[in-house]
């Protein structure tokens, strides 16, 4: 007789089989794609061998450019290239102000809370047009791996907050991707360096993006990664350095920014980020632009005048860096490596004002553009299964801190910044008025006391419960934070038990629904195989139903089910897991599925009963007509 | 072990004592352990209800963690394991003298931007609530070994009232830090 096949948690039951799976480094600038092949990780190239891709996604009728041609286009067509996208990801319409006047697209007036672009294609969302940089990437992906993947490990800036972080996982979703972890950018950096030296104790990871800075404070022992604190700025980056040197340059031209085009603004911030660029290995860049047909500007931007310029910059990156230490409970001298991370930490400055700080000399061995999805590709590696006997594990903490809005307008948090992730805390609220039978909840994120100043994710409300005297009634909110730092909210009214919950669907992103219809007109603009995608979609359905009957069955189905009942269902149940994986056309498939649909009928039946009476314990019917 | 961490208490979790001066670095040691058998990455390729029971006991594993970790939540925690609920306002009385004392401390951090050298001041101020914090522990200890649940209770609520001032300090001291960069 056969032994049964046991596999232990994270090892794949077949052990030979290796699953294929990438890292992906969604950057404000640019975005890369690594994987692990033969123990070794890499970043992929393109067939014309560039390994980085633009993120930059250019709309044309009818087709998409994506990467180095896009960019190239990018002063021609203005309104139709979108660049730094990540700025805008998780971001809602109210806060297109904060991103600064720059921002050289036109926005489409809309009732959605999602700011949209205008393209010749039509209105966009941040997600929409990540999602179509994600897709370029898992493309180059199948292509030079030559199999399907498993998944990916997509990286965010440390400092994203929940709105941002779902944003990336529906844009993932968007672009079909299987998103094993989000992993924070500065922790996959600090993956990627850890294994090749083995060394442990204290590093701190400084990452100078193109649009973002992230500070993490990092432990490793035994195989560990904890990050011990986070901090940085989600609106800082070598963007920023371009930005005060066309400044300089409109400046010293004396032109007046307000009559420049649009693409006379671009041309401009191009010329300064290649100044910016040479001034890593000289000491002196020229910088010239032809501002009109009789105007044309030249100058000599040396290195002691960029100092001056990005000074203020990289000082503020260095107050994050000091109450980054103060919140791992470090001192200065106990760090024992500095990572440098993203491509602005080239410049020559950044280093050594860095370096000065900590008083360390900055890592600097891996470059500073792939490092990030390297780390993203060991740690997807792992994910997938293919390093058993590997004790690499990633202990996270929640970036910023969670709460809700109490009377008066004010934040309390229920869970403070840099706690270990996954967490769960609950706290008990009460009713302020006589006789009050609903609350209203609403989450936010964010250190700042008043509710305004902090970042609004959800909003709920919790209705139908028994009216008490002020003061009587016993609500307890529950937060729940998985590893990928998403939120779900839940509420209950502790003596009559009324139930109301969230999966934090921030304002800022986007509904079920929206998604739905986005992936539906993806499916229709591209003329792939129709069957071959409607089985698949019928696979994940029927995934789907087997996770909730095994879930369903977990939870009570020894105490509902008899013996005879219990069979039947996983008869059908394994009828189906077979089908699932051996079906070579949907009918087979959906018949599968309705058959075992049909064996747990009386089941879901019995289950919807118990949950109904459950809830309606102790309430008159009357309650439940309210509203 | 960690198939009944549901059942035990968060010093036992860890294979610690129940103490107000735990092995922190015992405890930190332990946690890598145990999350090496816990955490959701070690399930990614599992199923729905296994990935949830990860989640459910790395969860339990960080909320014990940090408990253990933080002086004042020890405490209440220990409390609690004797039948205390520190949240229950039952009392409000609070030894005068003691309270006298904060509200000079409060005046003296409000005070602190006239001083000639503020962050040198709050240094000393932080240190010296460092001191008090380290004897109220001790003092704790004694009434907790002895079960005087009631002293305990206040000595709790003090230290409360210390770390609140603590956390001040650290954000006037930010603040200052920023204005002087």
């Amino acid at each position: 007789m056969a032994l049964l096949q046991i596999s232990e948690p994270g090892q794949s039951t077949k052990p030979h089989e290796h699953r294929f799976a990438i890292g992906i480094d969604l950057g404000t600038t640019n975005s890369l794609v690594a994987t692990v092949r033969s123990g070794q990780a890499d970043t992929l190239a393109d067939e014309n061998d560039r390994h980085i891709l633009p993120s930059v996604v250019q709309y044309k009728e009818g087709s998409v450019l994506v990467g180095q041609s896009a960019k190239d286009n990018q002063v021609g067509d203005t309104q139709n290239t979108i660049s730094s996208i990540k700025r805008l990801m998780g971001r809602g319409v109210n806060e297109l102000k904060i991103l600064g006047d720059n921002l050289p697209y036109s926005f489409a007036q809309t009732d959605s809370a999602v700011p949209r672009i205008n393209t010749v294609a039509g209105e966009k969302s941040a997600v929409e047009i990540s999602a179509d940089i994600l897709k370029v990437l898992k493309e180059r992906g199948e292509k030079t791996l030559g199999d399907k993947l498993e998944g990916a490990v997509i990286t965010v800036p440390a400092y994203f907050d929940d709105a941002q972080r779902q944003a990336t996982k529906d844009a993932a979703r968007l672009a079909d991707i299987n998103v094993l972890r989000l992993l924070n950018e500065p922790t996959a950096a600090a993956v990627a360096y850890g294994l090749d030296s083995g060394a442990e104790g204290v590093i701190a990871v400084y990452d100078l993006g193109g649009g973002t800075f992230d500070i993490s404070i990092m432990q490793l022992k035994q195989g560990v990664f904890e990050v011990l604190s986070t901090g940085g700025d989600s609106a800082l980056g070598g963007d920023d350095f371009d930005h005060a040197i066309a400044e300089w340059v409109i400046e010293q031209a004396g032109v007046n920014a307000n009559d420049l085009s649009a693409s006379t603004l671009r041309l401009i911030l191009q010329e300064s980020c290649a100044a910016k660029e040479k001034l890593s290995e000289n000491d002196q860049a020229e910088i010239t632009v032809k501002f009109s047909d009789s105007q044309t500007w030249f100058g000599n931007l040396t290195s002691d005048i960029f100092n001056e310029l990005v000074d203020p910059l990289i000082k503020k990156t260095l107050m994050s860096c000091r109450r980054a230490l103060r919140d791992a409970e470090i001192e200065k001298d106990q760090v024992m490596d500095v990572v440098m991370v993203g491509g602005s930490t080239r410049a020559l400055r950044v280093r050594e004002l860095v370096g000065e700080f900590f008083n360390a000399e900055p890592r600097v061995n891996i470059d500073p553009d792939r490092v990030v999805a390297i780390g993203a590709a060991i740690q997807a590696n792992a994910l997938a299964g293919n390093d058993p006997d590997g004790n690499l594990l990633l202990m996270d903490v929640l970036p910023l801190s969670l709460g809700i809005e109490t009377m008066g307008g004010l934040a309390e948090k229920i869970i403070q910044r840099n706690t270990p992730i996954p967490v769960s805390r609950a706290q008990d609220f009460t009713t302020y008025k006589d006789g009050q039978t609903a609350m209203a909840v609403h989450i936010v994120q964010g250190e700042r006391e008043l509710v305004d100043d902090c970042r609004s994710l959800a909003r709920f409300e919790l209705r139908g419960f028994p009216p008490h005297v002020a003061g009587a009634a016993r609500i307890r909110v529950t937060f729940q934070v998985d590893a990928d730092g998403l939120l779900s909210v839940s509420a209950k009214e502790e003596n009559s038990g009324v139930e109301a919950s969230v999966e934090v669907k921030p304002s800022y992103g986007l509904q079920d629904s929206e998604i739905e219809a986005m992936l539906k007109a993806s499916m229709d603009f591209a003329g792939e195989d129709k069957d071959a995608r409607s089985l698949r979609e019928q696979q994940v359905e029927a995934d789907r139903v087997l996770e909730a009957i095994d879930s369903a069955l977990q939870d009570d189905g020894n105490e509902m089910l008899s013996t005879e009942e219990k069979e039947s269902i996983m008869k059908a149940r394994g009828e189906l897991e077979i089908s699932r994986h051996q079906a070579k056309d949907t009918q087979e498939l959906k018949a599968a599925m309705a058959n075992l649909e049909k064996a747990s009928a009386s089941y879901v039946a019995k289950r919807m009963n118990a949950s109904v009476q459950k809830t309606m314990a102790g309430h008159k019917v009357e309650e439940f007509n309210n509203d | 072990m960690s198939d009944s961490i549901f059942k035990q208490n968060y010093f036992e979790i860890f294979s610690l004592e129940v103490s107000t001066n735990p092995d922190l670095s015992l405890l930190n040691q332990n946690n890598r352990e145990l999350q090496q058998l816990v955490h959701p990455d070690k399930f990614a390729n599992s199923s729905e209800s296994d990935k949830r029971e990860a989640m459910q006991k790395t969860s339990l594993i960080n909320q014990a963690y940090n408990t253990i970790k933080d002086p004042v939540l020890r405490l209440q925690y220990m409390l609690s394991l004797k039948g205390v609920d520190m949240n229950a306002e039952t009392d409000t009385s609070m030894d005068g003298l003691f309270l006298m004392e904060q509200m000079e401390l409060r005046e003296e951090i409000a005070d602190v931007r006239s001083q000639s050298d503020p962050l040198d001041v709050l240094d000393t101020i932080s240190s010296d609530l460092k001191n008090k914090s380290s004897d109220l522990i001790a003092e704790f200890d004694q009434y907790y070994q002895s079960d005087a649940l009631d002293k305990s209770r206040e000595v709790v609520r003090k230290l409360q009232f210390i770390n609140k001032a603590q956390r001040e300090v650290n954000e006037l001291s930010e603040q200052l830090e920023d204005e002087l960069l």
